[in-house]
């Protein structure tokens, strides 16, 4: 028993400091960011698909919150590069089991889906994200800006938290994507 | 060891509170739970190493032997024991318990009954919903002949009809056409999402329950207008309903339980887990810190031991000065301090016998001392006779060496014979008393005291001796002198009355003789008076030497003497040379004794050269260091007939004389005097070359300030 608990320990461990090396991954394309009026405004599509565990526990009703995390670096050939901006949009996606219907909820603003495959399109497909002002920004300056989205363990239930310390099953997140811009007045940098 | 210990238990009590709390869902704690496990995993890891880090040391201290590294093991085992039993039982029955009660909280029936609550909401609504559809679709029968303005009218008329919320006419494309609503303030009623519109045009219907967030749910029928012309556009007819309220929140909240049990039901394993992890963590920080401290107290526990151990080493290599410390008040600090007591008393002890030791051999010693300085030899022998000791007087006395002897029965003595025959016989008499011998040895006399040691001592004998060849000789000398005194005084009276009668004979008959007879008478008068004279002299020379007083001793410059005595010889006839040695030291002696001695020596020598050709006496002194300051030596030759071999050996006894008229006590007395003075003579004839023989006489003396 000591044994097997040292184990499970030792696994813990170990897998929570290079579990995210295993996770199921999101894809990322058509990552974009424009300077439009007065504002810095991210675009991104991703292509998700939930696992079996993960589609089991929303149909039994979880909430599934999916977090679209935003950098921005200055890059610095003299030093570390300065981090100018970290912004995240959280995604909320639950099953209604009374109505059958999908329901993908960012902030107040929600929608219903009849079908899963709807409401991760939906979730996955980022428009118009207005994620900082742009007065941050210095013009003339190079920027490089990262976006990832990755499914946000922490807003699970605990016990489900623990499952995800272990099991890749439960880990969902894309890798950086990184689009380099420049900051200018009236331009604006896309890939 | 002790702090990290209590620093290391106080952090895991802690972390594992933290952990209980946040298993106990706390939010604040809740999104840490990951973290706190890893840092009780970290601190249970910690502790596993200080009690595996103590083992190690503990293995090391039994390898080495280390005394009180047992029993601290024992200790340990047993607390760890105490510790472990209880801890992994109960944590068996939790582990056990815990998996059947979340077993148990999942129920067939439950699952079945809150799915069946769930299904009932669901055909309520269903029901509704083809309520709300069979009336969409006579709304939109009826609506299919009107066209153009008399569509809002139409619309409100259905809509009042059929007892619809809202009604909303739209093309294909999703422009609203006419609406008609039971509030008639309300505001354009919800616009059917894209989904719904699309999925109305592809398949002729839609109708969904769409649940509103917190305003309940909604029913949602689109349905196609038919139309009388082909060339009409297609016109859609919502009809939206809300679900009543009530229903909507009993359906909502059968679905949270719904949700929450599956929910449950799912994490059910993970749930398990969890709190089985924080238990299995609770116990091994428990565990481990139980170990940890159960491994302090032993050390603490076997700690005097180990003292007391020390002690007792200590106190086996002879150092008594070791104390341990008295750090407890129980039976240990009592044990401690008896041991103390008992050190201090053993100590007390040995010097005291060191005490005692050094005594006996103070006393010993002067015994030794008082042995070696006897000036009578002793030997002593043990019950079986064997020879133990001897001293170095005994050695002196008998001329040999009797450390070889030591240990053997005098049967077995290799040399002393008589002095072993007569220690045999007396042995052998077992006599309880003492008894005393004298023997003769040669040249010497020697008498033997012996006497039993009592048998407590061991028993054993003890023989004292002493040589007594000075003492006979001055016994002899005495009875000499004694003899000579009475002869002396008994011969010399009556030859006074002898040789005056003698004398008148002569002077009455002389004239009355013939002068024949006369002359016999003359003659044999002369030779009456002649031997009286003769024996008067010798009676005189008789009495001098059994009269000569003890010497009164004192400086006396030979050299000095000699030249006194030699003007009585310068008249004699006799060449008398004298080598005498300038500087001479002062000898001790009797002035007049000594004046006696060399005139006695001259006078012999004088006599043995009576006839001789060429008489001559040679007179030497000389100084010869040696031990106690060296020794005065005077020697006196003659080159006269010398002493004959027949009486060389017993020159210095009375009446021992060559000489046709002498008493024969002229060396006697001689040997007399130098003897009380501690001197030494001796004679012997000159070497027989050519030359006539002659006699050679030595004498030393012991020098003045030596004495």
């Amino acid at each position: 028993m000591l044994r097997r608990t040292l184990f499970v320990l030792a696994f813990i461990t170990a897998t929570g400091l290079f579990g995210s090396a295993f996770a199921e991954v999101i894809e990322a394309s058509n990552v974009s960011v424009a300077q439009i009026d007065d504002a810095l405004v991210a675009r991104a599509d991703f292509g998700l698909d939930l696992t079996q565990r993960l589609e089991e526990a929303l149909n039994n009703g979880v909430p599934l919150y999916f977090v679209v995390e935003f950098e921005l670096v200055r890059p610095r050939w003299y030093w570390f590069d300065e981090k100018t901006a970290l912004e995240k949009l959280t995604m909320r996606l639950a099953y209604h089991t009374l109505s059958r219907q999908y329901r993908v909820s960012r902030g107040a603003l929600y929608q219903n889906f009849p079908s899963l495959g709807e409401a991760l399109r939906t979730l996955g497909t980022v428009r118009g994200w207005a994620v900082l002002e742009r007065e941050r920004l210095k013009p003339d300056e190079g920027y490089v800006a990262m976006l990832r989205m990755r499914l946000d363990t922490s807003q699970l239930p605990k016990p489900f938290q623990v499952s995800a310390l272990t099991s890749r099953e439960w880990t969902l997140a894309s890798e950086w994507t990184r689009v380099a811009f420049t900051a200018n007045p009236a331009g604006s940098a896309a890939r | 060891m002790t702090y990290v210990l209590i620093a290391s238990a106080a952090l895991g009590g802690i972390l594992l509170f933290l952990l209980a709390a946040a298993s106990a869902n706390t939010p604040l704690f809740a999104e840490h739970y990951p973290l706190l496990l890893v840092l009780n995993a970290v601190i249970a890891t910690a502790l596993l190493a200080l009690v595996i880090y103590q083992l190690v040391v503990l293995a090391r201290q039994r390898r080495a032997k280390v005394f009180g590294s047992l029993l601290t093991f024992r200790l340990l085992v047993m607390f760890a024991i105490i510790a472990v039993l209880p801890g992994v039982l109960v944590y068996t029955v939790s582990v056990q318990f815990l998996a059947k009660s979340i077993e148990s909280w999942f129920d067939v029936r439950v699952d079945k009954a809150l799915e069946g609550g769930l299904s009932l909401g669901r055909a309520a609504l269903e029901a509704m919903l083809s309520d709300l559809t069979r009336k969409a679709n006579s709304m939109a029968l009826d609506l299919s002949g009107v066209q153009g303005p008399q569509q809002t009218m139409a619309l409100g008329r259905l809509r009042e009809q059929s007892g619809v919320d809202d009604a909303l006419l739209l093309t294909a494309g999703g422009r609203v056409l006419s609406s008609a609503s039971r509030e008639a303030l309300s505001l354009v009623p919800s616009m059917p999402p894209p989904a719904a519109l699309r999925q109305a045009r592809s398949s002729r219907s839609y109708a969904a329950i769409e649940p509103q967030g917190d305003q309940g749910m909604l029913l949602r029928v689109i349905v196609p207008v038919g139309s009388l012309s082909l060339s009409e556009e297609t016109r859609l007819l919502q009809v939206t309903q809300p679900v009543p309220q009530s229903l909507a929140e009993q359906g909502e909240s059968v679905q949270s339980v719904y949700h929450a049990y599956r929910e449950l039901s799912l994490s059910r394993q993970s749930l398990r887990n969890i709190y089985i992890l924080t238990l299995t963590l609770t116990l091994l920080l428990a565990l481990f810190s139980a170990i940890a401290l159960a491994f302090l107290l032993s050390r603490k526990l076997s700690e005097p031991l180990a003292v007391l151990a020390e002690g007792t080493q200590a106190v086996a290599r002879g150092d008594f000065s070791r104390r341990a410390p008295v750090t407890s008040r129980d039976e240990l600090g009592v044990l401690t301090q008896s041991f103390n007591s008992m050190t201090e008393q053993l100590d007390e002890a040995r010097s005291a016998a060191e005490a005692n030791h050094a005594q006996l051999e103070t006393a010993k010693g002067y015994l030794e001392s008082l042995l070696a300085n006897l000036s009578a030899g002793v030997l002593v022998f043990d019950a079986g006779h064997m020879l133990r000791r001897v001293n170095h007087a005994a050695e002196n006395i008998l001329h040999e060496n009797l450390s070889s002897l030591v240990g053997a029965q005098p049967e077995r003595w290799q040399k002393l014979p008589q002095v072993a025959e007569t220690l045999r016989e007396q042995f052998a008499k077992q006599l309880e008393t003492a008894w005393q011998l004298q023997i003769e040895l040669p040249e010497r006399v020697i008498v033997l005291r012996g006497s039993a040691l009592p048998p407590t001592g061991g028993g054993g004998y003890v023989v004292v001796f002493d040589d007594i060849t000075q003492l006979i000789a001055a016994q002899r000398a005495t009875a000499w002198g004694e003899v000579a005194r009475r002869l002396a005084h008994e011969i010399k009276n009556p030859l006074t009355p002898i040789q005056l009668s003698a004398e008148r004979l002569q002077a009455k008959l002389a004239g009355k003789l013939s002068a024949e007879d006369a002359l016999a008478l003359d003659r044999a008068t002369q030779t009456i008076v002649t031997q009286v004279t003769a024996m008067k002299n010798m009676v005189d020379d008789f009495r001098e030497y059994a009269r000569t007083p003890a010497p009164v001793l004192e400086p006396v410059d030979i050299n000095g003497l000699i030249a006194e005595v030699l003007v009585l010889y310068e008249q004699s006839g006799v060449e008398v040379r004298a080598w005498l040695q300038e500087g001479l030291p002062q000898a001790r002696g009797d002035r007049n004794q000594l004046r006696q001695v060399i005139h006695n020596l001259l006078q012999n020598s004088q006599d043995a050269l009576l006839g001789s050709v060429a008489p001559r006496i040679e007179i030497a002194t000389e100084f010869v260091p040696g031990p106690a300051g060296g020794r005065v030596w005077l020697k006196i030759n003659d080159n006269g007939t010398g002493f004959p071999d027949a009486i060389i050996q017993r020159a210095f006894e009375p009446y021992v004389t060559t000489k046709t008229k002498g008493t024969g006590l002229g060396l006697a007395i001689v040997k007399k005097i130098i003897d009380e003075h501690h001197g030494s003579i001796t004679i012997a004839n000159r070497p027989d070359r050519e030359g006539p023989r002659g006699a050679a006489v030595s004498i030393s003396l012991p020098l003045a300030q030596a004495a």
